[in-house]
């Protein structure tokens, strides 16, 4: 496969990741802020855009509607929803003819969707129905990539590049949520507290899954567990890098390159979440861990770059 | 006489680039009154050297370095017997009637059409009747004027132009390099129908003799040089140069021939990167029977701004004809 | 049979067919259908038009959903255009195809050798045939390839020629396209569309097939590879593109895919000692064979226009080493230069000893006083094309033109001549199709594809293009043209 094809897949699959990402972290907000007091929304705002990438205002003023309209159709913010749409489509147009003609069409969908969606629909950013319009638009974009496009190495690119980006946001989501040590760890939150901690489970899509596996009883150190360690929910941290890592592996072998860096950097990081204790991490500090495991999946983000799309040449003609 | 002809191009880049491609028509060329005896060619770093011949016959070796780079350093050694033959005199050389079927009878229209460097355009139409120059007497000795006259007329002032500057900039200024001269001439010549074209080499300057003969070499030394060959009926080509003034003679060496300098630039090259450049040249021409002289100073240098080096445009894209 | 009642004429959907001194492809005589369209005519009197009108819509969204679109240049987003599609085949018997096939062959096999010749020795020049002026003066015309030879001495392996037909009912040439000629994935397109259409009418017509191009493309692409390449392993084939914004791109993506082959743009390519590669995740793999559909100036910057983004460096060394193959070879415009076209019945002569099987259209040179003179004396009546302009684009046509254009010519024609050739006004033969609900006559031309490798192949049809506007003789896809299927029968 061509690099530049790889590279391109890799990228739009990162991009139409954030944007659902993104989408479904303000769909969240808007829910849990009709339960809420202002004030106890405005931090929330804070972390959303400290989770978005976002520079907060500079005046520390939080106007819900201006910060919605930055996350979502601001087209100066790349990380905002219209954004990441628009460059996920780019990067397929660009290699349209690898990809099937039903993920073609429903990515353009998509981006026609949002990008016709203007300020002055803004009650739109004020309703579910845009942001979960995104979301479903990119879950329907991933079935469609499943059942019509081959799971050759083009496929696996998408793989890669879908969790490669989870992976990466929710090990800074759960970040945000930790920098603030909540005590005690291993007890039912509070009322006040619950809000915010249904709040990030539900951030990734994990909150149903959580009531399954621990009952509707929150604790910081539960939830922490659920989506650091769980190897079976797809939103958790373990699941995303054992994807990595099985797509590494799937194209270390088509491509012939078994042993090289990127393959080594993510089987570590899998090791390292699989014989994780929830306590040691907790007692060490969660901030860490998860920085930790961002910097190792930057790691094997750049290795994936150097060995399979922006290799040298000087070091291809040698081997 | 046999000169000893050392020629080093050297480039640098900040930051590195990579990915360098380059072409050079360094090796003295082996036809008419000259031979090339023996020619190197080194590259630092070390690359494969390849070569072929374009379709002037000029030999063009190329390579490439594929890995990161600061610097590119051509060095050309070679040595060259050239003949001396006499001042053509026009009691040898035929007239218009000659010179007319002579172009007739064979394929000189590459050397008759007007090419990039030389266009006969409005200034240089000017320039053509302010000088009278139309056909009259014989061939010789009006293309003999005509390279007084470029002389006597355009001021040698180096690095007044660039190597990619049209000749306007030349003729409006009344100066430039040899180069400029070359191509004013080959464009007034070929406007006469005479055949005419471009040779980039060398030219061996004699010492200066103090209140000796008048010296004309205004050429600068250290560096390569350019001059013209128009078609002489009887004599066949024979060399002008217009920045010295001469005539033939046994002090140029002849690399390179084309229809103007963008057919023979010395060197040639691309590379991926984004980085400043920096070109040094540095020549040195010696009989052979001489001991060789230290490497002087690099001739001159030029120095590029930044360039985005091979970045997809969109407009090249759309720019490519579907037929 | 008996003739239809002159009624037919009025009857729908052809109540709006109109005659004019062009040749009609349909009707020997106002409702007298030829005998190879009855079929097609009886059809569409009894049809409902709203079935074809259905039939209409749902040819147009299948394009859509294909993708089958062109570029517009000049507006920014929402540059892609579904190529306007009509319904209703043209149909060429099939004695008439044969002569189509003997001419175009004879005409490639002509242009290769008089490329060949300039190329190397020159004979057709020496002995006066073709001016030399003509040749060197052309901006197509390659010095780089002076002695270099290419594969089996092709130099055009893929050629669209552009036929028109005349109001006495033949066929002439009208352009030669012998670099990186397109539309044949249009060709494709429609014929896939038409089966499903009219399943049963194509049936019992008898149409040759045209789905093989893809194939036949492929092994005239192969037939070129270098003889060092056969040694290695199977030659590797890829097509060069310009990239996402040309207006050919579909295209591309297209034939890429039928060939399965890569599709590549230069910054996918590298040159390293002469041998050319290409970055893929398993590491560098070395091409063999170009197809490219990059202009001779854009395929490398260090041999050509050193601002060229598209190209790759060095390919041009690497190619007179022997080490790939382009497709089609570089420097063949200069056969396909409109002025150099006035030439081509005599460089058949000339190489082939043959008279051509297919006419030229009469062509004024500009750079000849008295045809200079002429022809600025009947710009009201003429075509004036550019020579190296192709699409449509710098073109007056005389009798739908204005005094101001007509000046703008005249003073460029003077300052240029080299640059211009001028032709008469051509009436080009009409074509039924089905606009607005019913079927009327505009006017079509012809482009077969040929194909040159192992021998010359031809896939029996070609893109029909199509003037949909009224009254109008441009047929380009730029410039409001469309086009229908090609049906040539079998017997």
């Amino acid at each position: 496969m061509l690099s530049r094809v790889a590279d391109s897949l890799y990228w739009m699959s990162r991009y139409l990741e954030r944007a659902e990402h993104t989408a479904r972290l303000i769909d969240v907000d808007l829910q849990l802020r009709l339960d809420q007091s202002l004030e106890a929304g405005a931090g929330r705002w804070l972390r959303l855009l400290q989770a978005s990438q976002v520079p907060p205002p500079e005046d520390g003023k939080i106007d819900a509607e201006s910060l919605t309209n930055v996350l979502t159709l601001d087209r100066t913010n790349p990380s905002s929803i219209l954004s990441c749409v628009a460059a996920a489509r780019e990067n397929l147009r660009q290699v349209r003819e690898q990809c099937s003609t039903e993920m073609w069409e429903q990515l353009n969908r998509l981006y026609l969707q949002v990008n016709s969606t203007t300020a002055s629909e803004a009650w739109l950013l004020h309703t579910h129905v845009f942001f979960r319009a995104v979301q479903e638009g990119a879950h329907l974009f991933q079935g469609v990539t499943d059942s019509t496009m081959s799971h050759g190495e083009g496929w696996q690119y998408i793989q890669l590049g879908r969790f490669v980006e989870r992976t990466d946001e929710l090990a800074r989501l759960i970040g945000t949520h930790f920098g603030r040590l909540p005590h005690p760890l291993d007890q039912a939150v509070e009322s006040e507290e619950y809000l915010e901690w249904v709040g990030l489970l539900k951030s990734c899509a994990a909150f149903e899954a959580y009531c399954k596996t621990y009952t509707a009883e929150i604790r910081p150190m539960r939830v922490a567990e659920f989506l650091l360690l769980n190897p079976e929910f797809p939103h958790s941290v373990r699941f995303s890098v054992d994807r990595v890592q099985a797509a590494l592996v799937a194209i270390g072998e088509l491509t012939e390159r078994k042993a090289e860096q990127p393959v080594r950097l993510a089987g570590r990081l899998c090791a390292t979440l699989s014989f994780s204790q929830i306590e040691e991490i907790m007692a060490s500090g969660a901030n860490g861990y998860v920085d930790s495991v961002r910097w190792q999946c930057a790691q094997a983000h750049t290795a994936i770059q150097q060995v399979y799309f922006d290799y040298s040449v000087e070091s291809a003609l040698v081997s | 006489m046999i000169y000893s002809v050392r020629h080093t191009t050297t480039f640098r880049y900040e930051p590195a680039v990579r990915e360098s491609l380059m072409e050079v028509r360094l090796q003295p060329r082996s036809d008419g009154d000259q031979r090339c005896l023996s020619f190197t060619l080194d590259v630092d770093p070390a690359a494969n050297i390849m070569q072929y011949r374009d379709f002037t016959g000029n030999t063009v070796h190329h390579f490439d370095i594929a890995g990161t780079h600061k610097l590119v350093k051509v060095t050309a050694r070679s040595s060259v017997e050239v003949q001396f033959v006499s001042a053509p005199r026009a009691a040898d050389s035929g007239d218009w009637a000659d010179l007319d079927a002579l172009v007739a009878g064979n394929d000189y229209w590459e050397m008759l059409l007007p090419s990039h460097f030389a266009q006969f355009n409005p200034p240089l139409q000017q320039l053509a009747r302010e000088l009278g120059c139309e056909r009259r007497g014989n061939p010789l000795g009006l293309l003999m004027e005509v390279n007084e006259a470029i002389y006597k007329l355009f001021a040698y002032v180096p690095n007044s132009t660039k190597v990619d500057s049209p000749i306007e900039d030349a003729l409006r200024s009344r100066q430039g390099v040899c180069q400029d001269f070359a191509h004013i001439m080959i464009a007034l010549v070929r406007g006469l129908q005479i055949p005419c074209r471009y040779v980039s080499g060398y030219m061996f300057h004699r010492e200066k003799i103090e209140g000796g003969e008048i010296e004309n070499d205004r050429s600068l030394e250290g560096a390569s040089h350019a001059w013209v060959e128009a078609l002489v009926p009887r004599l066949g080509w024979v060399a002008f140069d217009p920045t010295n003034n001469l005539v033939g003679g046994d002090r140029h060496i002849r690399v390179a021939i084309g229809r103007d300098y963008a057919d023979v630039p010395p060197t040639r090259g691309v590379y991926k990167g984004e980085a400043q450049s920096e070109l040094s040249v540095a020549v040195t021409v010696s009989p052979a029977d001489s001991v060789a002289p230290e490497p002087v100073m690099p001739s001159f240098v030029v120095r590029s701004r930044p360039v985005l080096v091979r970045t997809v445009v969109r407009s090249d894209q759309e720019q490519q004809q579907q037929q | 049979m008996n003739p239809p009642e002159p009624l037919t004429l009025f009857r729908p959907p052809f109540r709006n067919y109109q005659f004019d001194a062009a040749y009609d492809e349909m009707f020997s005589a106002p409702g007298t259908p030829r005998a190879h369209y009855q079929a097609l005519f009886q059809n569409l009197l009894e049809l409902p038009p709203e079935e074809l009108r259905k039939s209409q819509q749902a040819a147009d969204l299948s394009f859509l959903h294909q993708g089958i679109t062109f570029t517009v240049y000049g507006n920014d987003e929402g540059t892609e255009r579904v190529f306007p599609n009509d319904l209703l085949p043209r149909i060429i018997p099939h004695q008439e195809w044969r002569k189509i096939e003997n001419g175009l062959t004879q005409r490639i096999a002509a242009l290769n050798l008089f490329l060949e010749d300039i190329y190397h020795h020159g004979r057709i020049l020496a002995d006066g045939i073709v001016p030399r002026e003509l040749v060197y003066s052309c901006r197509h015309f390659r010095r780089e390839m002076r002695g270099l030879t290419v594969p089996r001495g092709i130099y055009v392996s893929i050629c669209g020629t552009d036929l028109v037909r005349l109001p006495d009912g033949s066929f002439a040439v009208l352009e030669d396209n012998l670099r990186v000629p397109s539309g044949v994935s249009y060709m494709l397109a429609n014929r896939k569309v038409l089966k499903k259409v009219f399943p049963t009418l194509f049936r019992d017509y008898g149409v040759s097939p045209v789905d093989h191009y893809a194939q036949a493309l492929l092994a005239t692409l192969r037939a070129l590879a270098p003889a060092s390449s056969s040694a290695r392993h199977e030659p590797k084939v890829v097509l060069l593109t310009p990239g996402v914004f040309n207006s050919a791109y579909f295209e591309h993506t297209f034939l890429a895919q039928q060939m399965g082959i890569e599709l590549v743009e230069g910054r996918d390519l590298l040159v390293h000692d002469n041998v050319v590669y290409m970055r893929t995740t398993a590491g560098l793999r070395r091409v063999d064979v170009i197809y490219r559909r990059v202009d001779d100036d854009f395929l490398d910057p260090l041999c050509f226009r050193q601002d060229s983004s598209l190209g790759v460096p060095g390919l041009f060394n690497a190619y007179r080493a022997g080490n790939v193959v382009l497709a089609n070879a570089i420097g063949t415009g200069v056969a396909d230069d409109k002025a150099l076209y006035a030439y081509v019945p005599a460089i058949i002569r000339y190489y082939l000893d043959e008279d051509p099987i297919l006419a030229n259209v009469q062509t004024y040179l500009l750079t000849d006083r008295s045809q200079r003179s002429y022809v600025l004396e009947h710009l009201d009546e003429l075509v004036v094309k550019a020579v190296g302009e192709s699409g449509g684009y710098g073109m007056l046509i005389g009798p739908h033109s204005t005094e101001v254009e007509r000046e703008e010519f005249r003073r460029r024609i003077e300052a240029e001549p080299r640059n211009y050739i001028a032709q008469p006004t051509l009436s080009l033969s009409r074509a039924p199709c089905f606009l607005d609900g019913e079927v009327q006559a505009r006017h079509v031309d012809l482009r077969p594809y040929i194909l040159y490798g192992e021998n010359v192949t031809l896939v029996p049809g070609g893109l029909t293009r199509v003037a949909l506007r009224r009254g109008s003789l441009v047929v380009n896809s730029s410039q409001g043209g469309g086009s229908k299927d090609t049906w040539v029968l079998r017997a």
